[in-house]
């Protein structure tokens, strides 16, 4: 009964950095995953081709390769540029947590790009029609009508994507992250008490996503009142 | 610095590929099959097993693969030990096979589901009308479009499936990736950026061919209904 106390306490330490790399993630990823779905719905050439290629990359490799390439490549980059241009920085001074933070949200943005630009689709050509009709300016068209409707739309996907983030973070060990998989390993193979220990990772795991559940279905209740024309 | 040769290291990466692919055809034949068995208890509402299923459901769903892993490999064989059944000496292979089976099964299972709910019901009630036998609307009219309505999602699933198998080398299958620690070791973690890029790119290509090939698919069964 203690273990299983201290086992809670334990894991309990690594629960805030789980929940700071996917909001940093998701954050990140919404804002110029929002940006990337515009362009590509622009058709902006150039730009919109390497958008593509980013986006299949993000999605057809796993993201512990991922990790493991920015983890690896980043203070090589650093080199070759303080070669290139005398500059002196030193290579390894992002921290683990930076670094996750960093492919993760490379990660988000190829998912979420995706999501939005499902979303901007689905809003009805015509009542962007409309809207110029009655004199609106681009602006106020994509504030007022166009992304509140996306967003209601998109908001399922994105939803699932921040559970897929949550348990992504488990991958964060291999860059040296202290999270609730990383911790929870530590206490498991000190005792070889791996039923219990890994039964309380699990159950913090269920419980943040029951937690972000309740949260987008209140969400989802606010956004839907504009879906709800038919209504009238 | 010295030159990388990219043609040695891409090789040597592909020498593990057959098992990276044994990895993901075994674990997708088996979570076909437990798929189906979910699906057909949630379809059916089976009493008592619908519960049980959906809970099952949402644990996969909401817990990450690696830790399903871990359960599987470290605290499966404890567990059975108390009730004095040995698995401690089977293969590695086996659990991480039974772990993305379990897993992928859960997400398979969704997939069927609303393939067959993308059925309309009319069309099994026509056929009942006709007197067809229940199996044999399933037989002739249903299984037919709700796998071709499944492709797009059934292709997205399975590349996650070829993702997953990167996590094997976690509890030490020496696959594609555990192949890559090795080569790092060996080169006392020269070069490890260099590695990273072309196994990365070797995923990509198994991505890029299974999507191809699933769209070919796609296109040619849709071709004898399109109007």
């Amino acid at each position: 009964m203690t273990f299983i106390l201290y086992t809670i306490t334990e894991v309990l330490k690594g629960v805030p950095n789980t929940i700071l790399i996917s909001i940093v993630a998701i954050m990140v990823g919404l804002c110029i995953g929002l940006i990337f779905a515009i362009i590509r719905l622009k058709r902006i050439p150039m730009l919109s081709q390497i958008i593509i290629v980013y986006n299949s990359f993000f999605r057809s490799t796993p993201l512990i390769v991922q990790l493991f390439i920015v983890y690896y490549g980043l203070p090589t980059f650093i080199i070759y540029l303080n070669k290139q241009l005398n500059w002196h920085i030193n290579p390894d001074i992002f921290s683990p947590l930076i670094i996750a933070f960093i492919v993760f949200s490379l990660h988000a943005i190829a998912y979420l790009s995706e999501s939005i630009k499902g979303g901007l689709q689905s809003v009805d050509a015509d009542q962007i029609e409309a809207a110029q009709s009655v004199g609106l300016t681009k602006y106020h068209i994509y504030k007022e009508i166009v992304l509140p409707q996306a967003f209601a739309y998109a908001l399922p996907n994105i939803e699932n994507q921040f559970i897929m983030l949550i348990k992504g973070t488990s991958l964060a060990f291999a860059v040296q992250v202290t999270e609730i998989m990383a911790v929870s390993h530590v206490i498991a193979n000190e005792g070889y008490r791996f039923i219990t220990v890994y039964s309380v990772a699990a159950a913090f795991y269920w419980l943040l996503a029951i937690g972000l559940e309740y949260i987008f279905s209140k969400m989802e209740k606010h956004t839907t009142r504009y879906l709800e024309t038919n209504a009238i | 610095m010295q030159s990388v040769n990219w043609l040695d290291l891409l090789s040597q990466v592909l020498q593990q590929l057959p098992i990276t692919l044994l990895m993901i055809v075994t674990s997708l034949i088996f979570a076909l099959i437990l798929g189906f068995i979910l699906a057909i208890v949630r379809i059916r509402k089976i009493k008592i097993l619908t519960p049980i299923v959906r809970l099952y459901l949402s644990f996969i769903r909401s817990t990450p693969l690696l830790l399903q892993l871990f359960l599987v490999y470290f605290a499966l064989p404890q567990l059975l030990l108390l009730v004095h059944i040995d698995i401690n000496h089977f293969s590695r292979l086996f659990f991480v096979i039974l772990a993305f089976t379990l897993h992928t099964g859960a997400y398979l299972s969704e997939i069927i589901r609303a393939g067959y709910q993308s059925v309309d019901y009319r069309q099994i009630e026509a056929g009942l009308s006709i007197g067809l036998s229940y199996p044999r609307i399933l037989k002739e009219i249903v299984i037919p479009q709700a796998l071709r309505n499944s492709i797009p999602n059934l292709t997205t699933q399975i590349i996650e499936l070829v993702k997953d198998t990167s996590l094997a080398f976690t509890i030490g299958i020496i696959d594609m990736m555990g192949q890559v620690k090795l080569i790092i070791g060996n080169n006392y973690g020269l070069g490890m950026l260099e590695v990273y890029i072309v196994i990365s790119i070797v995923y990509w290509a198994i991505a890029l061919i299974i999507q191809g090939t699933l769209a070919l698919i796609d296109k040619r069964s849709q071709k004898p209904y399109r109007i």
